[in-house]
């Protein structure tokens, strides 16, 4: 179990630097977005290059953080039922959720978009609009991506075991959705103190 | 087998409530039932084996899908803008000028609330400005406490349906219509709902004078030395920028641009004027010149950033200048430079922003992967039949559907978000309000209208949740005149709530009675829709508002690169919006 456990934190840590380094693309489409509109008012030169760029760097911000995101627990649950259940039955929810749906899901996806990738890669498929992109390191992001995913649902697997087994500390990050209104909150109050 | 074989859309769908419900992520639920089903469908002779073979493709098009990137751009904005100091400028500002009479600070915060709405799309950043700045001051001078917490939460989720909003881009996105089309319809419908609150804000400071009180004269910061309140001086600045405005329309513009359409004018038009304005605080504050008072000076000051933003986001739209999409990132990037330059913008604020938009994005998209997933299946067991005709048997017609769906979704709204309604619920009934001949642009609008309740129905909406945890939950001692105030009790803030939600059914009937409210996006559709159609046609030329014979030489061939992933059902969608167009143009 310990080995086990030792893998789970490699794998969190991997999803956490990805997750870290990745979200700077956000801003990255931000601006090339409003520049080229910008540009292409100012100057009338637009390329379809740059709308796609657009769609590939918010393609790879989704996809791979897919992982990270389920590894801070962010991807939406309906829990009106489940959140009034005790820690150790929600490790246990979370323990079959991962194993049907999860894991069988997320590696269909990964098996299936690699040949997809292949393809396009071997004949270097090209978009078809005019001055589009090379297709392939978009199609790549998918199995990456759903790599990164099945890895984090490996990851989740192992501390919720170890949590039911009793050999690990409950791992469920629970969002007291207050937290970051709470957070907001004090800033916005420490700028309005600072005015009025 | 044969029971399940022949019931087995009503059994998948069953299937994924039992799945939903179990509160494992909506995202890998739905995919999984999707797969699930599929596997089984497959087993009994009902689907292809080679099924999931279309997945890949699938995906790409939502990697392909311009429309999504909205979603990052405007979450982006809104985290940017909510720490930048703006909405509290405006509440202290807004609230001195409509202070002094009675219900002021109450259609202060209805102002702001539509004000903010108009900028980006976020519930949260409003309530919780709104609850900080002028629940206190509203507390102080004795206005009712249930009204003053409704009428901060109502106002809060105006952001929901004004444009930008995200709830109108998904909308258009999942019924395959045009944004700027979305946006143009819910525009009369945003503007109305804010003038109901308003309505019912004034009947309460005419029938319940107690309840919202005027500013005593001691709470009016910015009176003139004088004594006077300056307020006239307001009106004059208000009445000279539009002068203004309608010189700039008539003598400059149109003779320029004859065929300048109309909303090109407004908005042009408008930007002069806050020009206008803008300049004359500027050189009445450089040379001491007096001529405006100090409100007026400060409702001006206060007033561009949003309206400078407001013209980044929507007026580039309007103007056919950038897409939506695009729209959300000249705002976004409007947003970053207004907090520099207030000093607001630090690396901390900036990366914290960027993890919170990459992980909402996350799971928004995620969400709509499973949906994909689930619908690939359910389709191929043909469930959008069942779905249909499920809807079309109703009793009614497009009235007793309209009616039945919305209070479905009024029902839904207490459990799932606005993003899970919409990925998953709106396209099984939209196709068949399409097929009942309802204008789905005016449906979006409606339902959208309908989801902005579920922000606010207790014990669940969020924008009371947000005003829980700002409002003062215990007795507290009020900082200016040191006497004790009593808590808000969340029972108030619920009961607060309740004529508004009353209000939300009532603009939802209304807009059900009279779909002219969203139909007139129709009316000046060959300029929105033509920079919509020319833009999603990546053509070489940038686009042109107004030039229609261009236009149909376009329409007339095919699309110079159509595109858009490969083979993608999203085609079908513009190809109707076309006909659409061309229908309009015929007409005209």
């Amino acid at each position: 179990m310990q080995a086990l456990l030792a893998v789970s934190r490699l794998i969190d840590r991997m999803n956490e630097h990805i997750g870290r380094a990745v979200y700077w693309l956000v801003l990255a489409a931000v601006l090339l977005s409003a520049g080229n509109a910008i540009v292409r008012k100012i100057f009338s030169v637009s390329s379809n290059a740059y709308l796609e760029a657009q769609w590939y760097l918010f393609s790879a911000v989704f996809l791979l953080c897919a992982g990270y995101t389920l590894l801070r627990n962010e991807h939406v649950r309906i829990d009106i039922l489940v959140g009034k259940l005790s820690a150790r039955a929600q490790a246990w929810v979370d323990i079959f959720g991962t194993v049907l749906f999860l894991l069988p899901m997320a590696t269909l996806i990964m098996w299936l978009s690699w040949p997809y990738f292949v393809r396009a890669y071997t004949q270097n498929e090209i978009s078809g609009s005019a001055g589009g992109l090379t297709i392939w390191p978009a199609r790549l992001l998918l199995p990456v991506g759903f790599a990164l995913l099945v890895l984090q649902g490996v990851s989740e697997l192992i501390k919720r075991v170890a949590f039911v087994t009793g050999r690990g500390p409950d791992p469920i990050v629970r969002h007291d959705p207050a937290e970051a209104e709470r957070a907001l909150a004090e800033e916005i109050r420490k700028i309005a103190e600072g005015k009025v | 087998m044969d029971f399940i074989a022949q019931n087995m859309a009503p059994i998948m769908f069953a299937g994924l409530v039992v799945f939903l419900l179990l509160g494992y992520p909506v995202a890998f639920a739905l995919a999984a039932n999707g797969i699930f089903f599929g596997l089984l469908g497959i087993q009994l002779g009902l689907l292809e084996p080679s099924l999931f073979q279309a997945l890949p493709e699938r995906l790409w098009g939502v990697m392909s899908n311009d429309t999504l990137l909205a979603v990052p751009f405007f979450t982006f904005m809104g985290l940017i803008l909510e720490r930048s100091g703006m909405a509290e400028d405006l509440l202290d500002t807004i609230g001195q000028f409509f202070g002094p009479v009675r219900g002021g600070l109450a259609f202060a915060v209805i102002f702001v609330g539509a004000l903010l709405a108009a900028t980006t799309g976020v519930v949260a950043a409003s309530v919780i400005s709104m609850g900080l700045i002028s629940l206190p001051i509203m507390l102080r001078y004795g206005y009712d406490r249930r009204f003053a917490t409704g009428v901060i939460a109502a106002s809060g989720t105006l952001a929901q349906i004004i444009p930008p909003s995200l709830v109108l881009i998904i909308m258009a996105d999942q019924l395959g219509r045009s944004v700027g089309d979305m946006y143009a319809g819910a525009f009369i419908p945003g503007i109305a709902l804010a003038g109901l609150y308003a309505v019912y804000a004034g009947g309460v400071a005419l029938f319940k004078p107690r309840w919202s009180p005027a500013l005593p004269l001691e709470a009016r910061r910015l009176r003139e030395p004088s004594g006077s309140s300056g307020t006239p001086s307001v009106f004059v600045v208000v009445v000279l920028a539009t002068i203004a405005a309608v010189l700039f329309d008539r003598f400059y513009y149109v003779p320029h641009y004859p065929d300048a359409a109309l909303d090109e004018r407004l908005v042009l038009a408008a930007g002069a004027g806050g020009g206008f304005a803008l300049a004359s605080a500027i050189v009445n504050k450089v040379f001491k010149l007096g001529l405006l008072s100090r409100l007026a000076e400060q409702v001006v000051f206060v007033l561009i950033p949003p309206l400078a933003l407001i013209f980044l986001v929507l007026g580039t739209i309007f103007l056919g200048w950038a897409t939506p999409t695009e729209g959300g990132a000249m705002g976004a990037t409007g947003a970053l430079v207004m907090a520099l330059a207030r000093g607001r913008l630090s690396l901390r604020l900036t990366r914290q922003a960027m993890d919170a938009t990459a992980k909402l994005s996350t799971f928004v998209v995620f969400i709509l992967v499973g949906a994909r997933v689930f619908s690939l299946s359910f389709y191929g067991v043909n469930g959008h039949v069942w779905v249909e005709h499920l809807l079309t048997s109703l009793p009614g017609g497009q009235l007793g559907f309209l009616i039945v769906v919305n209070i479905l979704i009024f029902l839904l709204a207490f459990f799932l978000d606005f993003f899970e309604l919409s990925f998953i619920v709106v396209p099984l009934i939209g196709p068949v309000a399409d097929k009942l001949g309802i204008d789905l642009i005016w449906f979006g609008v409606l339902l959208g209208v309908n989801m902005q309740t579920s922000f606010m129905h207790p014990p669940f909406g969020f924008a009371l949740f947000y005003l829980r945890s700002v409002a003062p939950a215990h007795e507290y001692m009020d900082k200016l005149t040191g006497k004790r105030m009593a808590p808000v009790t969340t029972g108030q803030i619920y009961w607060g709530a309740i004529p508004f939600v009353i209000i939300q059914v009532i603009m939802v009937g209304l807009l059900i009675a009279f779909p002219q409210m969203s139909l007139v996006y129709k009316s000046d559709q060959p300029t929105i829709d033509i920079d919509k159609v020319k833009i999603e046609i990546p053509a070489d030329e940038p686009a042109r508002a107004g030039e229609q014979e261009d236009l149909m030489k376009q329409l007339g061939q095919p699309p110079a690169a159509p595109d858009k992933g490969a083979e993608e059902p999203k085609k079908s969608p513009e190809e109707e919006q076309q006909d659409d167009l061309m229908k309009q143009l015929q007409k005209k």
